[in-house]
């Protein structure tokens, strides 16, 4: 199992289309992986939509993500970049 | 009908509303998750006769049965779109769901594979009311697991 820590970065923070990214994107992993909320408050199956919007992760949450599986370093390695470019999102 | 479904479809949906709420919800789905070919929309004007409802939601069976059966999501209990969607509850075929949000919708159009139409069916209610919150609850701090 790999595990990293990520920052909600975006202005809208995981809304319904970013958190739709997100589930397309570790959906094409073999590998379990799960986000979890720093503040414990919560955690999700990241393949499932409407596990990951409960989430609420507003812009500045703090989240652990971890891959466990076969290609869990390239599952991990994908959500890391989701987070950070913002998932593609101008902040305008 | 199978009771179980094993055959690799799907089980469809047809939402059913007064008014545009249908299509609209499904809209919101879709501009989410991408296109759903397996749930269609039927809004039931507030001046339609029962005759022209019933012979829609038959329709819209018919178009996203995949042999699988079919869930109809209705908005509220007691009221003429889940009275006439009731019409067509067949056990393994056809079942309804009320009160439908769009969790719920989305919960049908991502369902698991596999599932027999009263799996799905359960699933969508679970889902539908585990997603009702109260914001101000989970500002306080309240645990919020899920899986």
């Amino acid at each position: 199992m790999v595990e990293c820590e990520v920052r909600v970065v975006n202005r809208l923070g995981l809304h319904a289309r970013a958190a739709a990214k997100l589930v397309r994107t570790a959906s094409g992993f073999q590998s379990a992986v799960r986000i979890e909320r720093a503040d414990r408050a919560g955690a999700a199956d990241a393949k499932s939509i409407l596990s990951v919007l409960v989430l609420a992760a507003a812009r500045g949450t703090e989240l652990k993500v971890t891959a466990d599986g076969a290609d869990e370093r390239a599952a991990l390695e994908a959500v890391r970049g989701l987070f950070t470019s913002g998932f593609g999102e101008s902040d305008e | 009908m199978p009771e179980k479904n094993d055959g690799g479809g799907r089980v469809g949906g047809v939402v059913v509303s007064h008014g545009q709420v249908a299509n609209e919800l499904l809209a919101a789905a879709e501009t989410i998750i991408g296109a759903v070919k397996h749930i269609t929309a039927v809004s039931i004007g507030w001046h339609d006769d029962v005759e022209a409802a019933t012979g829609e939601i038959e329709r819209a069976v018919g178009r996203v049965s995949e042999g699988c059966g079919v869930l109809l999501l209705t908005d509220m209990m007691g009221g003429t779109p889940t009275n006439i969607a009731s019409m067509f509850l067949r056990p393994g075929e056809v079942e309804v769901v009320t009160g439908v949000n769009l969790p719920m919708v989305i919960e049908l159009a991502t369902q698991p594979a596999g599932k027999s139409l009263a799996e799905v069916a359960r699933l969508v209610r679970d889902k539908g009311q585990r997603h009702i919150y109260l914001a101000g609850e989970m500002l306080a701090g309240g645990a919020r697991k899920s899986s």
